[in-house]
């Protein structure tokens, strides 16, 4: 029985679902789940939380963040062009390959602009 | 090569619903987090449009991409904006404004279908969409098409220069 | 011989029979499906406890059902899902009902695509490399999500450390499959493990499985990039809040993560299947599969934790330079034609 490939996926999703989701409902029918203001109280080791915490301790790592979107792209593009690398000719793979190197310098600047913390 | 002919009926009423709920929810949420999410859903069930139309390579750069990378960025910047989940960043109060849009958005489906169903059997059919395996992406990308290649990468640059230089803090 | 629909209730049974010993329904359900899937992460559970015991010297699981505490993780899950949930005070509630859901999903989905045999695979899609990279991008997103619902500072804190972690080492893992791509010649699982009949992948792109291994244990957030679980520091990080069904979710996750993880290192390095043939395909698959996953659970017992800035920034700098350096060494490798003698 040859079937095709997406709906077995498909079929695997809701097998998936179907036999993990009683995992997440019948504790629902069967353990107390009544709220209770000083119980449901954040954990914080004992004390009663109170404040804000600073944001600024993280804005240190969101230049990765951008960066992850373009390196993603980027990666997606190399994935499509390395199926058939030997299949091509290589004057044809110079072009991918002037691709990663036109974007090392950009890299380069960018890895250094994010890690001087003082521009965050 | 495998195509991706699973009956298209049900699973093309299925993502559109998906996709055009979804965003509407991103649009309407009050909370900016589940505007969030809906956004992501909603580019999921594009990524599935992607998927029927045999382009599975698509899909999952889609899914890779817009919900693994622009959906974290958005999740990022609304969460720093706004730390406490009890304070509501903006309230959409009037209600009439915000269902304007999708009346008129109604409206506009309605008279694009009518027009397609009067057009009826004069408009021209398609072969339907002829089946790219993956492997001719890598030929196309680099035989067929070099220079855009080598303008992708000076606009990927540019983007993340770009994004860097103006989010940094001068002193 | 089958009618469909059966109109008696012997053509149901012959129905019945048909489906169950087709093969399709016992990849999905049985092997490599769910029971085997499930089975595997219980035990999973235990051997990691059992394993770190010993290296620390203790004795780990012993009283509970049998030699060795081997149903200690059915006792666990028995008291977890009878445990109760608390919902922290003005938490979303269906955030933190349903993320731990989805993550358990999205640990198993890719399991579809591995395949543990030549004909052991439920789907054997042209794009499986990449599916697999996209159900596993998807988790940073997650882990955020769960941890604002907490709606505490602990779990916000660890959420964001995670984040960063993950996303930092993500890309370093893509790049260095890219030589495994670049030598198999195609993104479909099967096809990558028969390309490595003559030789293991991880002969021409050692260093691309030593960027890969790092990355995933990253991914993993296991030690020694444990930052977003520190104990001193962050109580339990982005699920400290995560009580009875929910840990036991998340944690199921996690192991199974950690199992996915596992068995892609065999397939794009270490030859998938292939194994002299005493014994069948995928037993090879398995043994591979646990001795990967014993390497990465050993130096959670070993090493130190690392600081959360030197960790993402090694991720981008080092680590990527690596994986970029090792794509332009693999294409020297293929070009120099090397490894003409074994089909590349």
């Amino acid at each position: 029985m040859a079937l095709n490939p997406w709906l077995a996926i498909i079929i695997w999703a809701i097998i998936i679902i179907v036999l993990t989701g009683p995992m997440l409902t019948l504790p629902m029918f069967w353990s107390r789940m009544k709220p209770d203001p000083f119980r449901d109280m954040p954990f914080e080791s004992g004390q009663v939380p109170q404040g804000e915490a600073r944001h600024r301790l993280v804005m240190q790592y969101y230049p990765y963040l951008l960066m992850f979107v373009v390196f993603d792209v980027v990666g997606m593009f190399l994935f499509a062009w390395g199926i058939s690398f030997t299949r091509l000719p290589l004057n044809a793979s110079a072009f991918v390959i002037l691709f990663i190197v036109l974007l090392g310098a950009p890299l380069g600047y960018a890895l250094k602009l994010a890690l001087n913390k003082e521009n965050w | 090569m495998v195509s991706l002919v699973i009956p298209s009926d049900i699973s093309f009423v299925v993502l559109t619903a998906v996709t055009i709920i979804g965003a509407i929810i991103a649009l309407q949420a009050k909370e900016l987090i589940y505007g969030a999410i809906a956004l992501a859903i909603s580019f999921i069930g594009i990524a599935g449009f992607f998927a029927l139309l045999d382009a599975p390579y698509l899909a999952m750069l889609q899914i890779a991409i817009y919900v693994g990378a622009v959906v974290v960025l958005i999740l990022f910047t609304i969460m720093l904006v706004r730390r406490e989940r009890g304070e509501e960043m903006d309230k959409r109060t009037d209600a009439a404004e915000g269902s304007m849009g999708l009346w008129l958005a109604g409206l506009l489906a309605l008279a694009i279908s009518g027009v397609v169903a009067l057009a009826g059997t004069s408009l021209p059919t398609q072969a339907p969409a002829a089946s790219l395996p993956v492997s001719d992406l890598g030929p196309a990308l680099t035989l067929q098409y070099p220079v855009p290649l080598i303008i992708l990468a000076l606009l990927l640059s540019a983007a993340l220069l770009g994004a860097l230089v103006l989010a940094k803090v001068e002193r | 011989m089958v009618v469909f629909p059966p109109t008696t209730p012997a053509e149901l049974i012959a129905l019945i029979l048909r489906v169950i010993t087709s093969h399709t329904f016992i990849t999905i359900i049985i092997f490599p499906g769910f029971i085997h899937l499930t089975l595997v992460v219980i035990f999973l559970t235990w051997y990691e406890r059992k394993l770190l015991a010993r290296i620390q010297l203790r004795i780990g699981p012993l009283y509970a059902g049998g030699p060795g505490g081997i149903l200690q993780p059915l006792a666990d899950g028995v008291k977890l899902i009878f445990k109760e949930v608390m919902i922290p005070y003005k938490a979303s509630k269906p955030l933190f009902l349903g993320i731990p859901l989805m993550m358990v999903f999205l640990s198993a989905l890719p399991f579809a695509v591995i395949p543990f045999g030549q004909h052991w695979v439920i789907a054997n899609i042209d794009v499986g490399l990449v599916f697999v990279f996209a159900m596993t991008s998807l988790f940073p997103s997650m882990i955020l999500i769960f941890a604002w619902a907490s709606n505490s500072k602990y779990p916000f804190l660890g959420g964001l450390r995670s984040l960063f972690q993950q996303v930092a080492y993500e890309i370093p893992m893509w790049i260095s499959t890219l030589s495994v791509v670049l030598l198999a010649g195609s993104l479909n699982l099967v096809d990558i493990v028969k390309a490595q009949e003559k030789m293991w992948f991880i002969v021409p792109a050692f260093l691309s499985f030593i960027v890969f291994f790092i990355a995933i244990m990253a991914e993993l957030e296991r030690l020694p990039f444990d930052l977003p679980e520190a104990e001193p520091e962050l109580v339990a990080g982005w699920y400290t809040e995560a009580s009875g069904a929910i840990f036991m979710l998340i944690f199921m996750g996690l192991y199974m993560k950690l199992y996915l993880m596992s068995s892609l290192v065999t397939v794009l390095f270490l030859g998938g299947w292939w194994g002299p043939a005493f014994l069948p395909q995928p037993v090879w698959f398995i043994i591979k599969t646990l001795i990967v996953a014993t390497f990465i659970i050993i130096p959670r017992g070993v090493y130190p934790r690392i600081r959360v800035d030197m960790l993402i920034k090694t991720g981008w700098t080092r680590l990527l330079i690596i994986a970029l350096a090792n794509i332009f060494l693999t294409i020297l490798l293929i070009n120099s034609g090397l490894l003409a003698a074994w089909g590349i």
